[in-house]
């Protein structure tokens, strides 16, 4: 049989062509070869998820070999060399649009912005190339905003990003249950997300109020001390990672689809085996959306690093730049002071931390995200 | 034992319905708080401490705000963006994260790091070569600049989403369609993008949310007001010193609808069951 | 691999051309067109002339611009406006995009610092050169405190609007009090004290008891005397009233650090931490736009822009105002910001037409009237029968105005420091964190502006001519 079996192909077209064939089809493919595949390993859940989790990890090296035994083992030489070229060729294909989107919608600005950051861009001055001056004059104390904006920035990381996902992923797992009014439920906690963000933050400027906010009044019935909230130096960045959480309910959504990739069937037998419900959080549902995990960790780095808008509004900067994000003193230094050349130099430097973290998290995925059907790249 | 089983889940079912509940009230605070405030007069809104019910009603606030922002062309136009730039997104990012998921071709990995480095440099930065770049070939002033992008992959951030989707899904699945002779399109098609619907809602609905709520794009690609999205329009509500809050909460509240519906909708396909569990079970 | 490097090699080379086209259209582009030619034939042929302007502003100046863009086009049925109307919060960014796709507009209303820094690269025209081949006007009609000067001789423009900074209150709430109605006469101002006893009778906490009672309260006050928001526009008024300015006459060393400023700030703080009688600026947070808290009585007296007669007016409140209270003499400031002319449009002739336009009192009548704007020119402010078309009979313009606002602006205003210090923008970008401190109470004026009058002086550039009258 070979690959591409003209009268195969026919079949499976006229099948598709029949309406409502595409479920069967799948459904017929995946009870042959589902069955005696891994489903059912990770159906006797628990040691074997780790184990199998570990296998994944094969050399860098064998990985053509192994992946093309699976596909295509039974194949001479020659038509594995052909199927490659043609896997290859699709691929690229497949994958163009974003390569061509990068090419002429990312690449270009980033690039001008790199060689921006060694100029004196003003965007009305006569342009002039000044070296390293840009980086020099942040580095080395000259700027009053730089040091403190990278403080302010990782200390809001550092509380956002891993608050933000456990928040949103026990609020996905609950979301998931079977509840009445689910979908209610589910809209009312991505209700700020889909507000307007100036809506919402006017709302956590009165809840932050010192004499008359609702946090304050709840404080008291505990009977604990106002707190100044955004008024604070200490307390502004915690407040405003408060709001952030608030409103990051595309986390919880993406949660929320990654846990409908989890076969019922699992979590079932864990109960049979009379495990409770941090069994199945530890050893199915963790391990079975780390991948999905893996890409809000990712992102919770990328928008964190980045965030403006909501300090913005809340509180410009203040109280004596303790929430002068990152990206505000970016603002600023472009379009307030008009020195674009050393903007884009701040934003290099940024783009560099940014990169620094994602790759470590990237190194470190095969650690611990689990994907079930990876296909290495070569 | 089933008894036990079954009072444990029960248990467990009100602690779920007590979270959600107060959680619930405390989530939509913001909402309460917005609507309530479109009802009143400016004085009010900030009284101190806060009215919780609005005395008089003032109705016409809203009336006032449509009136203000032509409401039926701003969501005209932001409409036409949202449509073909979403159409744009799920499009291209979905057979784009195909490939980088399934397939393989030489440099992939490294192709898909430069797409995402693309998301790690702050937007103010390229703002200005980018809007060069949109000058040049004459498509400042028009929505192009807003809608083109979304059909090259639709940004990196759509793609890295549902490239984490595809590749949780069993290898054995477009193997054996694969075997069977298959092309890598229609595995595509017919296996793993049904397989993965909840993925594809959560593009859909974070491609609209985005290009309903985005400010900074329209801001510097439109230049006539007639051309304007929902968001410019909530914009026109404040100017320089002061701003029309009740105006601004109503108009705001109105915004918010189409995107509330369109959640409620989209939500409804996180089911177990859409995905590879129902097949099974 | 070998691919992967090719690949990879040819995306750098495109996007490098890329990138290279974008940085050169904007760098190349900006040579100004000729544009004495085309004019000149364009006034003589009356041939289809576009003019694009650019503006920001509330609904209500929105729609007043574009009425008085309308009348403009009616009266000169050869020239076309392209009024381009955008949002505030992000003026700038568009502003810079479009003046780095050399697309800049013909004229348009601008940041102040940002105008500086543009008229001193030549990008925009001095506005002198149009006035002295106008047969109409003369640099002397208009307001001597509105002009911004980059150099002798060279002035990017005026004020899209005068306005200045005044003491505004609820009449009622003064009445209810039984306290003195604040003055409108210069030579009547409050002293301090005054006016910090009259604060204190009008701040009064949740069981009803007012400041200078024992048992105030102050961690629950229902009704504040006094609000004023806490950057330069509200506190640079008390500095000059006490004799202090924000650099020195040459804008070499900054004066905000000598005793008669920081006692002028120290004052304003103390309103808030010492007597209780104003919110702090996190309070404020919360707290509506301060015309706002007139009218929901959350507070008796604001100090606040004139441009706040607009929402007071329309509120029918019963308002009142009065002249700010004093150090040493009785001032008030001027700001606003400038409508400037871009140098490198093709058709300035036209572009100054709209301009004069555009100042003209008479043109935006109702702005003036409303309470929004004040007119830029001498004989609005002196002239009776002018006077009377927008600073009287209308709920805008309360008793006492012409006082209050209208005298004491052409007689004691004084232009802000961002008419005249260099680089202003980014100094009040280290000024204000740290003044910060001290609008919380955590520190005095004087250590916080000490603290960071190193920083401040490394960025002084000098200071622009502009007259300083006062």
């Amino acid at each position: 049989m070979t690959i591409k079996n003209k009268t195969n192909k026919e079949q499976i077209s006229s099948q598709v062509e029949k309406p409502g064939c595409i479920f069967p089809d799948v459904l017929s493919n995946f009870t042959k070869f589902g069955k005696k595949g891994k489903l059912n390993n990770i159906c006797s859940y628990g040691g074997h998820m780790k184990q199998e989790t570990n296998n994944r990890v094969p050399m860098f090296e064998d990985i053509p070999e192994n992946a093309s035994n699976i596909r295509l083992g039974h194949l001479a030489n020659t038509k594995k060399k052909n199927a490659y070229r043609q896997e290859a060729i699709l691929g690229v294909l497949f994958a163009m649009p974003a390569i061509l989107g990068f090419i002429i919608f990312t690449l270009g600005p980033m690039l001008a912005s790199l060689i921006l950051s060694f100029t004196d861009y003003a965007v009305f001055n006569k342009l002039k190339f000044v070296g390293f001056e840009n980086y020099i004059n942040l580095f080395n104390g000259d700027n009053p905003f730089f040091y403190k904006s990278i403080l302010v920035t990782f200390y809001y990381v550092a509380l956002s990003v891993p608050l933000g996902l456990t928040f949103h992923f026990f609020l996905a797992v609950l979301m998931n249950r079977k509840i009445k009014f689910r979908g209610i439920y589910r809209a009312v906690f991505y209700l700020p997300t889909i507000l307007p963000i100036a809506a919402t933050c006017t709302v956590w400027m009165w809840l932050f109020n010192p004499d008359f906010g609702l946090l304050n009044y709840l404080l008291g019935f505990l009977g604990i001390p106002k707190l100044m909230w955004i008024g604070s130096e200490a307390g502004v960045v915690p407040s405003i990672v408060l709001t952030a959480v608030w409103i990051a309910g595309n986390t919880m959504v993406t949660f929320l689809a990654g846990l409908q990739d989890i076969p019922r069937q699992m979590l079932e037998a864990v109960d049979v085996d009379g495990g409770n419900a941090f069994h199945k959080l530890r050893h199915i549902t963790i391990p079975m959306v780390s991948s999905t995990i893996f890409f809000n960790f990712i992102m919770g780095i990328i928008n964190g690093f980045q965030v403006i808008v909501q300090p913005m509004m809340m509180t410009a900067g203040g109280p004596n730049n303790s929430s002068l994000f990152y990206g505000m003193f970016l603002y600023k230094e472009a379009f307030e002071f008009s020195r674009m050349g050393s903007a884009c130099a701040i934003a290099w430097v940024l783009f560099i931390i940014i990169m620094i973290f994602t790759g470590l998290t990237f190194k470190s995925s095969p650690m611990w995200v689990y994907y079930e059907g990876e296909v290495k790249g070569k | 034992m089933k008894s036990r089983f079954m009072e444990k889940i029960s248990i467990a079912q009100v602690l779920t319905y007590i979270l959600l509940t107060v959680g619930g009230i405390i989530f939509l605070t913001p909402f309460y708080w917005m609507f309530r405030s479109s009802l009143m007069d400016q004085g009010q809104i900030f009284e101190m401490p806060p009215i919780w019910l609005p005395n008089p009603i003032r109705i016409d606030n809203f009336k006032e705000a449509l009136t203000i922002m032509p409401f039926n062309r701003f969501f005209f136009n932001t409409a036409v963006i949202v449509v073909f730039a979403t159409a744009g997104v799920v499009l291209t990012s979905s057979i784009t994260a195909f490939s980088f998921a399934r397939m393989r071709w030489p440099g992939r990995d490294k192709v898909f790091i430069c797409l995402l480095s693309g998301m790690m440099l702050p937007q103010y930065a390229t703002l200005i070569p980018t809007f060069l770049g949109w000058k040049f070939l004459g498509a400042v002033g028009t929505n192009l600049p807003l809608i083109i992008p979304s059909w090259f992959g639709g940004g990196a951030f759509y793609i890295f989403l549902l490239r984490q989707f595809y590749m949780a899904i069993p290898k054995e699945l477009d193997e054996a369609a694969y075997v069977d002779g298959a092309g890598y399109f229609r595995i595509f098609v017919q296996i793993i993008l049904p397989l993965t619907k909840p993925a594809i809602v959560v593009v859909i609905l974070f491609s609209f949310l985005h290009y309903w709520n985005d400010f900074l794009a329209p801001v510097i690609y439109l230049n006539d007001v007639s051309k304007y999205t929902l968001t410019l329009g909530l914009a026109l509500f404040s100017g320089m010193y002061n701003a029309q809050w009740n105006l601004m909460m109503a108009a705001s509240a109105v915004v918010a609808i189409p995107a509330i519906i369109v959640f409620l909708f989209g939500q409804k396909y996180f089911v177990e069951g859409i995905s590879i569990t129902g097949l099974k079970g | 691999m070998k691919k992967a490097i090719k690949i990879l090699s040819l995306m750098l080379i495109v996007s490098f051309v890329f990138g290279t086209v974008f940085v050169g259209c904007g760098s190349t582009n900006k040579e100004p067109v000729k544009a004495d030619a085309s004019t000149k034939d364009a006034a003589a042929k009356k041939e289809p002339v576009t003019l694009k302007f650019t503006y920001w502003g509330s609904p209500i100046e929105k729609k007043a611009v574009e009425d008085c863009v309308k009348k403009f086009q009616e009266k000169n049925s050869y020239i076309t406006v392209d009024g381009m109307y955008i949002p505030s919060a992000d003026y700038l960014t568009k502003i810079t995009a479009m003046i780095a796709g050399n697309d800049a507009p013909d004229l348009g209303y601008m940041d102040v610092s940002l105008a500086f820094k543009m008229a001193e690269e030549g990008k925009l025209c001095n506005i002198n050169d149009f006035l002295a081949k106008d047969s109409e006007l003369k640099k002397e009609d208009y307001l001597d405190n509105i002009w911004y000067n980059w150099a002798p001789g060279k002035s990017l423009g005026t004020n899209s609007a005068c306005e200045s900074i005044t003491l505004l209150y609820n009449a009622d709430m003064i009445k209810a009090a039984g306290v003195e109605t604040p003055p409108t006469k210069a030579e009547n101002a409050w002293d301090w004290d005054k006016f910090v006893e009259i604060a204190r009778k009008l701040t009064i906490d949740s069981n009803g008891k007012n400041a200078l009672d024992p048992a105030f309260d102050y961690k629950n006050i229902k009704q504040y005397g006094v609000q004023f928001p806490t950057t330069w526009q509200y506190y640079m008024p008390l500095v000059y009233s006490n004799g202090g300015d924000y650099v020195n006459d040459d804008g070499s060393k900054l004066t905000l650090s000598s005793k008669e400023a920081t006692d002028a700030i120290q004052n304003l703080a103390d309103l808030v931490n010492k007597y209780h009688v104003a919110p702090s600026p996190v309070q404020q947070r919360s707290m509506p736009a301060p015309s706002v808290g007139l009218q929901s009585k959350q507070v008796a007296m604001i100090l606040a822009g004139q441009w706040n007669l607009l929402d007071l007016g329309a509120a029918k409140l019963n308002f009142g105002v009065g002249v700010l209270p004093k150090l040493k003499k009785s001032v008030t400031l001027v700001l606003g910001s400038p409508t400037v002319i871009f140098s490198g449009g093709r058709h300035p002739e036209e572009a100054w037409l709209l301009y004069k336009w555009l100042q003209n009192p008479e043109s935006s009548i109702d702005l003036q009237a409303g309470g929004l704007w004040m007119p830029l020119m001498k004989d609005w402010y002196t002239k009776p029968e002018l006077i009377s078309k927008w600073a009287e009979n209308n709920p805008s313009h309360p008793e006492g105005y012409k006082d209050a606002i209208m005298k004491q602006t052409i007689e004691k205003g004084v232009s802000g420091p961002a008419y005249y210090v260099k680089g202003f923008s980014e100094i009040d970008a280290i000024i204000a964190p740290a003044l910060e401190q001290v609008w919380l109470g955590n520190k005095t004026a004087e250590q916080a502006i000490k603290e960071v009058e190193p920083k401040v002086q490394e960025k002084l550039k000098g200071r622009y001519d502009n007259k300083k009258q006062n």
